[in-house]
């Protein structure tokens, strides 16, 4: 097989992939929207685009490349107002969070594509499962070497994207206690976790060459890691976070991982050696708990509150905020840490008003519009 | 001496049916027709409407219209079940944001009679007998198309368009056979007070028991809680009270429920009803209510329709395709799902028969081969509506149904 390419692009841009539920108007349950959406999508022009995903209840946004936080907002707002404009005349509604509150897996329909298709053989039920929705960050490195050290690097800061995109509380029915419930149906994949000790492009691709020749893997699509190298973008990929229940939100993070890249970047910390040996501790804190979690910070080996940590990785992102034109960003987060509140106590509290996962969903589909 | 004996404690024979015993029967022949239906992949429909013939007077005569008369009491509560839950699916917000879909409601209404009035006037049907036949025509079965939806588990825009057409059409067909009625009243010499009022309170009446039974939703919604099955006994409690009052007062079953539905779901701005699953748990009751539709069917009238009765149904089904299609386009559906949506409005409405019945009831001197064409074209649209609806749905790839039975 051939080697992989890491196409270069511009170090520290940004771009993100919305996967959002298309949810009816009658009870608000996710319905198979997405082939009747995407034909009368087609025909507008939007600044991003619009793809389809592996159920028939979702959609994908994808932005485009951007400099930074005001461009991709300006651009995600366009997009969202030209969806919720299309989908309203469908009678549909879109909505972000991470899971739906109350659909049934099993009602769930494969869109009918080659690859998921192919996944869906091939995981059985988990394919169905998996109907939870997620942001996926990408931030532009200018090598695959760049690439390889930042997915490493950015590791620590996973419990953080973790608390503070989750918007999944309530799946199938139940609050599960957790704040981002979508990544347990991430877990049981058998490529998830995180990337091997590779630490260059050359070794990267011995890897991945090793695992091709196995025929585990046939593309880098297949790892579903937390983060990954995506070379046809010349990105760094952050794939944990809860799809937030709006757009400014959503580019909040993008900033946020933007600022942490050109920091780490800039001042290049060596990795903890036993760093990943936490890293499962750490993940798991953000998602039961999320902001009220605790970190176990792989270099002084301390428990520090999930909220002071990031209040303090924001402090040192303050100058790395400016070079990238990210300060109303990272000050949109530190409210939130300020408040240790993130889209899953909005949801709680929707719900301990409503008494009722439709009027629950309902209420996101307004966050969204707003 | 020795007392003589008495066989009093036995029954008296032949048995007389009871309701119960009719409605166990109904439900169990409907059953196995619906299964075996399913087995070659047609709609369990299908199956309750065969068994409801085979039984009925087309068949074995095992069902007389006196027993019948017994099932009564199923079939208006099964109606009203469905004629509820169509006007829930009808919904302001969607009309709004895309009027075409409104349009579509009103021109295949108005076209599907103008061609059906001419088409019946050109074979020298009576004027005012082919306005009352072609108003007849204008609705589609919401029972049809709602249950082979449910069936199939079918979502998307050609089923939920399909379902909110059926609602508009339902309701004009039944304004203007009201009118039309009330202008055959005249013409048969009725006081001018009775042709003017009796439309009237029909329209009126119904409209506001529908909107007194949404009132007392909304009310008594409240103070249960949201709680499913609380709400769903009271909704339930609610159609029954309904239908049992429109019964009662002579009004309309069909759009006193149809706007309590319509209530129900445009006009509760606190959310205080949840949307209850009211179509699959009623399933026992629709079962009935095709084995009751099959058996009334009287297939002799294919033999005599005849011509009138195919020109009656191509009309028809002109007016409705051409009707929807232009809209439906408008509205971003492509060229096939257009005309599937205008396909699914074939079928007929199971009460088209019961007001053929009635107008020619009241007054029998009316041409006996336009009623016989009218009820050969009902017994055609009612045989092949769900087979159609089925396969629109299908060819539309809305079904959601993973394995066949």
């Amino acid at each position: 097989m051939e080697q992989l390419t890491f196409e270069p692009s511009q170090a520290f841009s940004i771009g993100v992939e919305i996967e959002l539920q298309i949810v009816n108007t009658r009870d608000y349950n996710l319905t198979r929207g997405a082939p009747d959406l995407l034909a009368r999508l087609e025909r507008i022009k939007l600044p991003g685009a619009v793809k389809p995903e592996i159920a028939q209840s979702m959609i994908e946004l994808n932005s485009g490349v951007n400099a930074n936080y005001a461009t991709l907002l300006g651009q995600l707002r366009g997009m969202r107002d030209a969806v919720v404009e299309q989908v309203e005349r469908l009678n549909l509604a879109v909505c972000g969070g991470g899971t739906h509150p109350f659909q049934q897996w099993s009602d769930q329909r494969i869109y009918p594509a080659e690859r998921f298709n192919y996944v869906s053989d091939l995981y059985g039920y988990l394919a169905k499962q998996f109907t939870v929705f997620g942001l996926h960050i990408h931030v532009g490195c200018a090598s695959g070497d760049d690439a390889i050290y930042l997915t490493h690097a950015l590791s620590r800061y996973i419990p953080h994207f973790i608390a503070l995109s989750a918007s999944s509380p309530f799946y199938q029915g139940v609050d599960t206690s957790f704040d981002s419930s979508r990544l347990n149906a991430v877990n049981a994949f058998p490529l998830s976790g995180c990337m091997p000790s590779v630490h260059t492009w050359a070794q990267f691709n011995e890897y991945f060459a090793r695992m091709y020749s196995y025929k585990i893997v046939a593309s880098t699509k297949d790892f579903y890691w937390d983060i990954r190298p995506k070379p046809e973008y010349g990105t760094v990929e952050i794939r944990v976070c809860d799809t937030p229940l709006n757009v400014e939100k959503a580019s909040a993070l993008a900033a946020y991982a933007q600022a942490l890249a050109h920091r780490l970047m800039a001042e290049r910390p060596a990795l903890p050696p036993d760093s990943y040996a936490l890293y499962n501790y750490n993940r798991f804190q953000a998602c039961r708990f999320g902001m009220n979690g605790y970190i176990l910070d792989p270099s002084t080996k301390t428990h520090v509150t999930m909220t002071s940590d990031i209040a303090a990785t924001l402090e040192q992102l303050a100058p790395h905020a400016d070079a990238v034109d990210a300060r109303t960003a990272l000050s949109q987060l530190s409210e939130d840490v300020a408040t240790a509140r993130n889209d899953t106590a909005w949801l709680r509290e929707r719900y301990r008003e409503t008494k009722s996962f439709t009027d629950v969903v309902h209420a996101q589909v307004g966050r969204w519009k707003q | 001496m020795a007392a003589a004996l008495d066989f009093a404690f036995l029954p008296d024979f032949p048995l007389p049916l009871n309701a119960l015993a009719l409605f166990g029967a109904l439900l169990l022949s409907g059953l196995v027709g619906g299964a075996l239906a399913r087995r070659v992949r047609l709609p369990a429909i299908t199956g309750y409407l065969a068994v409801g013939m085979l039984l009925g007077q087309t068949g074995l005569g095992l069902l007389t219209s006196e027993l019948l008369v017994q099932a009564r009491v199923f079939v208006d509560i099964s109606l009203g079940l469905i004629l509820f839950e169509l006007g829930r699916r009808l919904d302001f917000n969607w009309l709004r944001k895309d009027r075409a879909l409104l349009y579509s409601g009103i021109s295949e209404s108005v076209l599907s009679f103008i061609l059906v009035y001419v088409t019946l006037y050109y074979l020298d049907v009576p004027k005012l007998i082919a306005a009352v036949a072609a108003a007849i025509g204008i609705s589609t079965s919401p029972a049809v198309i709602m249950l082979i939806a449910q069936e199939q588990r079918a979502e998307g825009q050609v089923t939920e368009r399909a379902l909110s057409l059926v609602a508009i059409n339902s309701v004009l067909a039944f304004i203007v056979v009201t009118v039309l009625l009330a202008v055959l009243h005249f013409e048969y010499q009725a006081s001018v007070v009775t042709v003017l009022l009796h439309p009237l309170y029909l329209l009126a009446g119904s409209l506001l028991l529908g909107t007194v039974a949404w009132y007392a939703a909304l009310r008594l919604g409240a103070w249960l809680g949201k709680r499913e099955e609380r709400q769903f006994v009271m909704l339930i409690g609610l159609i029954i009270v309904t239908v049992g009052c429109a019964t009662l007062l002579k009004l309309t079953v069909l759009l006193a429920l149809l706007v309590f539905g319509l209530l129900v779901k445009n006009r509760d701005p606190q959310r205080v009803l949840l949307p209850v699953e009211i179509g699959a748990k009623g399933e026992l009751l629709f079962i009935v209510l095709f084995v009751v539709t099959g058996a009334e069917l009287d297939a002799r009238y294919l033999l005599v329709g005849g011509a009138i009765g195919l020109a009656y149904i191509g009309a028809r089904f002109a007016g409705k395709i051409l009707g929807v299609m232009p809209w439906a386009l408008m509205s971003g559906l492509s060229g096939e799902k257009a005309a599937l949506l205008g396909l699914a409005l074939t079928p007929m409405a199971e009460f088209a028969v019961a007001m053929v019945q009635d107008v020619w009831g009241l007054y029998p001197g009316l041409d006996p081969q336009a009623f016989a064409a009218l009820v050969s074209a009902v017994i055609v649209l009612e045989i092949i509506g769900p087979l159609v609806v089925q396969y629109t749905l299908v060819r539309a790839g809305e079904t959601g149904v993973k394995e066949p039975d």
